[in-house]
């Protein structure tokens, strides 16, 4: 089976359960994919009637995470009730740790947990086929194809996992290797690029502050111009911000207009954390995440 | 007047700029992305793609100084950025869609403020268009009245020739004169047929249309079901070679510090924030929509233009996959209903 | 112990990030026992280790700083009860981030001290100057700092200056 009659079937089960849950009344939204205009294209949709429900589909170019509409810093999304959403198992990982930070209440949703055998990793070109190539950075890792504690998967059942190269881990290895200096030289040719579109925060689930600390200026910790200087302070305020929360979904690096390879500091963090302190995002819900705790046999080698 | 160059005359007419002090922009490789950049080497150049940023940040830049500033005791001393700074610059490999915008800037940009920093850099710059043989389905120049070798806003345009080379057509006085100076490096035009030009498939629309339903629709619902998806980053404006708005900041300390003019886009929720906490545009469609309102309805109104020349970018880019084309179809479709 | 006063080319520019009952006190201690140590180091008092923003260590660098030292209570000993556990956590955390961007961790120092370590204090802020002594002015967000996109860049007198300035 081709990963498109998967993701077909996938799409046929989703378009019923939602139709269903729509019309019983177990929901009054789903949001979830729909096709967009250009060939193989698609969008975040949501969707309120049960005839909409044929809109919904699945295939490789379902890339967003949908969980950035259930925060508040969507306030555009009809709340009265329970939503349906669809979510890869990346996507999922940040429901988890939404609902650890309290920013949503498990009850209020109704989880279509999609099972996934990856998604494309640009959607520059969204009818490219879906290969070893063209297949995301991310899901060369994955851990989590069937998302766990969904509400309604559909019983499809996925191939394999291939074996594929990864990536992050192979670039974080060789970013590690390099002397302080080159690797300070590498950041900065990537930040130069940097226009402070701010694509990479407004997709993420986790930067929902309803005032983002680099869009303050009293005090302003962090210019806001585009300069490479005011682009370095914001990627590293971020990436710090993120640390212990960051489900690995790559939607910043995704998105971002100027290929800044934004992931690489999160995975590098994720693994930092999971190293210091045995902690990892995304599995299971908590209250707070490893830097909200504390042990008393922490590590302090590094302190005098 | 039309000429022809072929391709090692036309990296020699690069190298001769540069070695003039001329800086030469061009599509170039920037940490694997392709970006228009000032060129050290004419065979840095990259022509085969759509550098992801517009050619306008050559008049309207990313972040650029405007004054600075110093205390010294009770007096604060200012220094204006001295627009006699700016760089002569030959723009090169500007696809009609990007070249095409520049006199759509050049309305706001004169208009009941004369922005220096904008009209001094234009003075200053010449630029050389190359038509497109190729498109992908994310183009759509010609839906909004362009086409792969629209000359408009290029001094010279290069149209490029079956086995190498370009046919070269200058539309200004500056085209000219690059013709003439350079005058050694360009023959007659030849035999050679120009390769076939891209067909963006995007059926034309009618603007006039569009904008009817435009001036009409300020509060319809379609907003919503257009613009909750959007996510309010400013991605779309900021590759765009037609979006112009910016923000001004001072930055440094209150002993000395400078003044920066920055791109700004209204898909930020700040866009519109008043001081007292009021936003008139406080929910996300409401933001989407002035794109919209901006681009294809209040340029018209007034300065007669369209601020979009259908590169494309905004539909490859968008971080949720918002495309202006399908957009513009739904519109037209509810203006024909 | 007798401080002799050398005349260095390069004055390291320290801030150290301290907490006010323990390395506050402590530094405080040094200076009334009339202990001698490097002047190269600036004081920025905090309630606690735990109130210190990762971005403050950020923004010292960007301000011009050439090495930067946060102290604060032995773990147990925090006036806040556990401030200084969760600072632990934090900096453990902030610093392989700065390590990966290729900031030289070299002039980035944490310790704990205490109310009664004057010793200690004019220990570690001895060692931290001399050793960002021995590297050398912190180039990297000095440089960073005065570039420019280039469609903004302007070969200006004014800018050369402002370099001088930092």
């Amino acid at each position: 089976m081709t990963t498109e009659t998967i993701y077909n079937a996938v799409g046929e089960a989703i378009r019923i359960e939602a139709g269903r849950i729509l019309s019983d009344g177990t929901v009054t939204a789903v949001v979830g994919y729909a096709a967009a205009r250009r060939n193989g294209s698609a969008q975040p949709v949501v969707i309120t009637k049960p005839d909409d429900a044929a809109r919904l589909i699945f295939s490789a170019a379902c890339v967003n995470n949908l969980a950035v509409y259930l925060t508040k810093a969507k306030k555009e999304l009809p709340r009265e009730g329970r939503i349906g959403i669809v979510v890869k198992g990346c996507d999922l990982k940040a429901l988890v740790g939404l609902l650890g930070e309290s920013q949503l209440k498990r009850e209020e949703l109704y989880i279509i947990g999609v099972p996934c055998a990856g998604v494309l990793g640009s959607t520059l070109q969204p009818s490219v086929e879906l290969d070893a190539e063209s297949i995301a950075d991310k899901c060369r890792e994955c851990d989590d194809r069937m998302p766990q504690g969904s509400d309604f998967v559909p019983l499809v059942e996925l191939p394999e996992q291939p074996a594929l190269d990864k990536k992050y881990a192979a670039e974080i290895a060789r970013l590690e290797a390099l002397t302080p200096a080159e690797r300070w030289a590498y950041w900065q040719q990537q930040f130069s690029k940097c226009i402070k579109c701010y694509a990479c925060r407004q997709v993420c689930p986790f930067c929902f502050c309803e005032q983002c600390l680099c869009d303050r200026n009293k005090p302003q910790m962090v210019e806001g111009t585009p300069r490479p200087a005011g682009n370095t302070a914001w990627h590293i305020v971020r990436a710090m911000h993120l640390a212990g929360r960051c489900a690995g979904c790559a939607e910043c690096e995704r998105v971002c207009p100027m290929d800044i390879p934004l992931n690489l500091l999160n995975r590098k963090m994720a693994r930092e954390l999971k190293e210091l302190f045995q902690s990892e995002a995304g599995f299971e819900v908590r209250e707070k995440g490893p830097l909200a705790t504390f042990s008393e046999t922490d590590d302090e080698s590094f302190i005098k | 007047m039309q000429k022809q160059i072929a391709s090692e005359n036309f990296a020699a007419l690069l190298q001769a700029l540069i070695d003039a002090g001329t800086r030469v922009v061009g599509p170039k490789r920037v940490a694997g992305t392709l970006l228009y950049e000032p060129l050290t080497a004419p065979d840095e150049l990259v022509l085969d793609e759509l550098p992801r940023r517009s050619v306008k940040e050559a008049f309207f830049p990313v972040c650029e100084d405007l004054l600075t500033y110093e205390k010294q005791g009770q007096e604060v001393q200012v220094q204006d950025v001295d627009p006699a700074r700016f760089p002569d610059t030959v723009l090169v490999g500007v696809r009609p869609c990007d070249a095409a915008a520049i006199p759509v800037l050049d309305a706001v940009f004169s208009w009941d403020y004369k922005d220096q920093f904008f009209l001094e850099r234009r003075a200053r710059t010449t630029i050389v268009g190359l038509a497109c043989t190729t498109a992908d389905d994310a183009c759509f120049c010609t839906a909004v009245g362009l086409a792969p070798d629209e000359p408009r806003g290029a001094d010279l345009l290069l149209t490029p020739l079956v086995g190498g080379g370009y046919l070269a057509e200058s539309h200004s006085e500056k085209g000219e004169a690059l013709l003439q100076t350079h005058a050694d490096l360009f023959s007659e035009p030849g035999i050679d047929q120009p390769l076939g030009l891209a067909e963006p498939q995007t059926t034309p629309f009618d603007l006039k249309k569009i904008k009817a339903w435009l001036d009409e629709h300020f509060e319809d619902q379609a907003w919503d079901g257009i613009a909750t998806r959007c996510v309010g980053c400013g991605a779309c404006a900021f590759v765009c070679p037609a979006c112009h708005c910016f923000d001004i900041v001072d930055e440094g300390t209150e002993k000395s510090g400078k003044r920066r003019k920055f791109w700004d886009a209204c898909g930020f929720w700040k866009f519109t924030h008043h001081a007292s906490g009021h936003n008139p545009r406080d929910f996300q469609p409401k933001r989407y929509r002035n794109r919209i309102m901006h681009k294809f309805k209040y340029y018209d109104d007034k300065f007669g233009q369209t601020l979009c020349t259908g590169c494309g970018r905004c539909v490859r880019l968008c971080p949720v996959g918002i495309d202006i084309a399908g957009v513009l179809e739904e519109i037209e479709k509810k203006a024909n209903d | 112990m007798q401080h002799t006063k050398q005349k260095h080319a390069f004055e390291p520019k320290i801030i150290a990030f301290v907490c006010t009952w323990c390395t506050y006190a402590g530094a405080d201690l040094a200076g009334t026992s009339r202990m001698q140590y490097p002047a190269n180091v600036r004081v920025v008092k905090f309630p606690c280790t735990g109130r210190i923003d990762p971005v403050f260590i950020l923004k010292a660098f960007q301000q011009g700083a050439d090495g930067v030292l946060v102290s604060g209570c032995h773990p147990g000993d925090c006036h806040y009860m556990a401030g200084n556990f969760h600072a632990r956590r934090r900096f453990a955390a902030f610093r392989k981030l700065l390590e990966f961007i290729g900031v030289d961790l070299k002039r980035l120092q944490f310790s704990w001290v205490s109310a009664a370590e004057a010793g200690k204090w004019v220990e570690v802020v001895t060692e931290l100057t001399e050793r960002v002594r021995a590297l050398g002015p912190m180039q990297e967000f000095k440089a960073l700092a005065l570039e420019e996109q280039w469609s903004g860049k302007l070969d200006t007198a004014e800018l050369q200056e402002a370099y001088e300035a930092i």
